[in-house]
């Protein structure tokens, strides 16, 4: 046995110096795929949410259960051929397609080479519930329990999509899963940006990805949780995520960068206190002040009473000053759970840059959970052209 | 490259919901014993399985141990996360209302989630179509509840963050929970991880051939594969001087971490990617191959994972291959939860003075080649200094800690 023990093994480097005690490094975000109802591609999105335009709606080919009598949005179309090619996808489900498109978007739009020191963050909720669960079936159907289809299994496991984009495009960094429902963009994100901090990666795919399924829109439609005129969605959304400094000296076009992202906890009643405190401190941490804000792109829109809580954190935190871009993501892509964070973030730069918005704007990106979670990220527009 | 937060953090709280007992001394304790706590299945039909053991938590009762929430809101998972949280905060001596008012937050793994309230809502889907779907039981389906349910317990203000990395899910809570208190984003966090038995997974290992009969053994010639499991594990992690400064018992130091990815198959686990993930992890603490006393191995009970790890070990440590166990041979393979029990039994075996033990081994795989030790039987008494706890996971996601004895 050595006895070295623990020591000073810890050796700290000294905090940086600067002005803010709180300053975190901000990220760059070098890419953005997306495929939402809007359809393939950032572009897509961006005038969509500026349009205001609903997406595709239409479900058959989704599968044969019945659906609930409530609006959907339905990515048309998946060019699971034409982007991931034939081979290998075969036992693939809805889930991990959806983000291999996402992230083959976002692969082809960055500047730099990928390379084996790059990560994958992704966000979730339950996995492919719609894969799980018919698995689960399958074991009270068939005359054995056990006679499922073990090619089927991978599927029901919740980190198959981020094992799946890494063995496509051999990536050898951090690989995350994030179980965050709503929360899941900004979650991503701090996640990220710690991994890239420590030096688990040096570039990071931080995504969301949510399929539609019948078990999902039943879901939505029974609990009562979602607003009856508000579409269930589905899509997936990638950022290509270095530290800026990173970017910079490799000379990477900057799309946004992300200046901080924040997530607390309220109890039951205090969830607008939460959200307006976690608001507070990322733009402390940022040294931005609140009426430097010019868009907020909202997480709980539709949400059964968190729609309101979310509008009243904001507006705490902002001093009653409503900002003049209000990114409203799910009037084209619906209720994308999972896939909503990172969505909002695409649909926020996908506007910027469709309204060739100027460098330097600021926005708020915000989420509420039921359970308590809230959590913002603040993003400032880089050069969109 | 790496930018290491500035303060040292320690484990001053432990808490278990397992097979082998609530809490960790009566966890501790079992597993020092080499006990088996595998047993048939109770919680779901195993009618027409050939298979039938797993590591459950029997009469596992929620209100006994959870004071913030209500049980009947949550699934079975977020139970044993919120369960062992407390715990662990009892153990560490901490007030709750105290640590309610620090920025205090928890991080949790996972594998399958709220897998237990899915197939209750499976068995509607079967009765009575989707449209019978309990509308309670869908809010209860996310697996971010889990950390939610820590947090909602104990008031905690911070962050709530569920890691869905498979098996590896909790040593991957335990470094970004590390990252967290190091640098101060965080005075307090709770890192760990909770599954609960199902009756897909059952079916999908036994379809792959994976299941044993009733006996999990690594390392063993004999071995015949993994057995299910479930429970929850939390550890309470604290900046060093304060533990110090508030006169707390401490555990362990966490060292450092690595985590990386096979990015080659995703059932098939990869011995230069694990290797990589350790000496990474080694050089994130600071420590070289030879300070390394005790290997808590991934040790699932199939023959790959066993021939995998003990080739990526021999990788990294060549002739001499510290002790290597595995706790799965007691509890089996809890999933999520297994690394953060892993790590738990390392924080004590670095306290009490122990290596844990293989239950179950007659004879080591010579396949395995020289020098495999896998501490057969019982529980060895010794003063292991520094040790490193593996979890290897489904999609090639490798998650190493390393922990010390603070002296």
């Amino acid at each position: 046995m050595t006895s070295a023990a623990v020591a000073p093994a810890s050796v700290a480097t000294a905090p940086r110096r600067t002005t803010n005690p709180l300053a975190v490094t901000p990220l760059a975000i070098t890419a953005v795929g997306a495929v939402s109802a809007a359809g393939i591609g950032l572009e897509a999105l961006g005038r969509a949410v500026v349009e205001g335009a609903a997406g595709y709606t239409d479900p058959s080919g989704i599968g044969e259960e019945s659906l609930p009598p409530r609006p959907v949005r339905i990515v048309p179309d998946l060019p699971v051929a034409e982007l991931l090619g034939r081979k290998g996808t075969r036992h693939l489900d809805r889930t991990t397609k959806l983000a291999l498109v996402a992230c083959r978007l976002t692969l082809d739009a960055h500047p730099g080479q990928t390379g084996e020191r790059s990560g994958v963050v992704l966000g979730t909720s339950t996995g492919s519930i719609r894969s799980s669960s018919e698995f689960s079936l399958e074991t009270l159907r068939q005359e054995r329990p056990y006679l499922v289809n073990p090619s089927l299994f991978p599927n029901t496991v919740m980190n198959c999509a981020a094992g799946q984009i890494a063995i496509r495009h051999k990536l050898h960094g951090v690989n995350a899963t994030i179980a965050g429902g709503h929360l899941s963009g900004v979650q991503a994100l701090r996640y990220a940006r710690n991994a890239l901090r420590q030096g688990h990666a040096d570039r990071i795919l931080v995504g969301g990805v949510e399929e539609f399924c019948a078990q999902s829109a039943w879901g939505w439609h029974l609990s009562g949780s979602l607003g009856t005129d508000v579409p269930v969605g589905e899509g997936a959304a990638m950022l290509m995520v270095e530290q800026d400094a990173d970017a910079s000296a490799a000379g990477h076009p900057v799309l946004a960068r992300v200046l901080a992202c924040e997530t607390g906890y309220g109890t039951p009643g205090r969830l607008a206190d939460a959200l307006a405190s976690v608001v507070s401190t990322a733009l402390e941490r940022c040294d931005r002040r609140p009426e430097q804000v010019g868009a907020v792109s909202y997480g709980a829109t539709g949400l059964t009473g968190l729609q309101r809580i979310e509008e009243r954190g904001v507006r705490a935190a902002l001093g009653d000053r409503v900002p003049g871009r209000r990114v409203a993501v799910k009037e084209p892509v619906g209720e994308c759970f999972s896939a909503t964070g990172i969505l909002q973030i695409a649909g926020l730069i996908g506007a910027w840059r469709h309204t060739a918005a100027l460098a330097g704007e600021l926005a708020l990106v915000t989420a509420v959970a039921r359970d308590g979670n809230v959590g913002c990220a603040v993003l400032e527009a880089g050069h969109l052209g | 490259m790496s930018e290491r937060g500035p303060r040292r953090v320690v484990v001053t709280g432990l808490g278990a919901v397992s097979s082998a007992g609530m809490g960790a001394d009566e966890f501790t304790a079992s597993i020092r014993a080499g006990r088996r706590t595998t047993s048939p299945v109770r919680s779901f039909d195993t009618t027409g399985f050939p298979h039938v053991h797993a590591g459950e938590v029997h009469d596992f009762e929620p209100r006994r141990w959870l004071r913030g929430i209500d049980p009947g809101q949550w699934g079975r998972s977020s139970q044993f996360a919120a369960s062992a949280a407390r715990l662990a905060v009892e153990d560490a001596g901490l007030a709750a209302d105290d640590l309610a008012r620090t920025r205090a937050g928890s991080v949790m793994g996972t594998t399958s989630g709220e897998s237990a309230v899915i197939e209750e809502l499976v068995g509607a889907w079967a009765a009575d179509g989707l449209k019978a779907l309990p509308p309670d039981l869908v809010g209860s389906a996310p697996a971010g509840r889990i950390a939610a349910a820590v947090n909602s317990e104990l008031g905690l203000p911070g962050e709530a963050l569920t890691l869905a990395t498979a098996c590896s899910a909790s040593n991957y809570a335990l470094g970004y929970a590390f990252d967290m208190v190091a640098c101060g984003d965080a005075d307090y966090m709770l890192a760990g991880g909770a599954d609960s038995l199902n009756r897909w997974a059952h079916a999908g290992f036994y379809r792959l051939g994976a299941l044993a009969e009733e006996i999990c053994r690594p390392f063993d010639t004999d071995r015949s594969g993994i057995l299910t499991a479930e429970g929850g594990v939390a550890l309470l992690l604290e900046p060093y001087e304060r533990a110090v400064a508030r006169g707390a018992r401490i555990y362990a130091e966490v060292l450092g971490y690595s985590v990386n990815c096979d990015a080659e198959h995703m059932v098939h686990p990869d011995p230069t990617s694990i290797a990589a993930c350790i000496r990474a992890a080694h050089r994130s603490a600071g420590v070289e191959p030879e300070q390394i006393d005790y290997i808590c191995a991934h040790g699932t009970g199939t023959r790959t994972n066993d021939a995998t790890e003990v080739a990526a070990v021999r990788e990294v440590f060549g002739e001499r291959i510290p002790p290597i166990s595995s706790i799965k041979s007691m509890i089996g393979h809890t999933m999520g939860a297994a690394s953060g029990f892993g790590a738990l039994i390392c924080c004590r075996a670095l306290h009490d003075g122990f290596l844990p033990p293989t239950a179950g081994v007659r004879r080591t795989d010579p396949d395995l080649g020289p020098g495999v030790d896998p501490v057969p039987g019982q529980a060895r008494l010794a003063q292991p200094s520094i040790v490193e706890n593996h979890g290897f996971a489904f999609g090639g996601n490798n998650a190493i800690t390393i922990l010390g004895r603070v002296t």
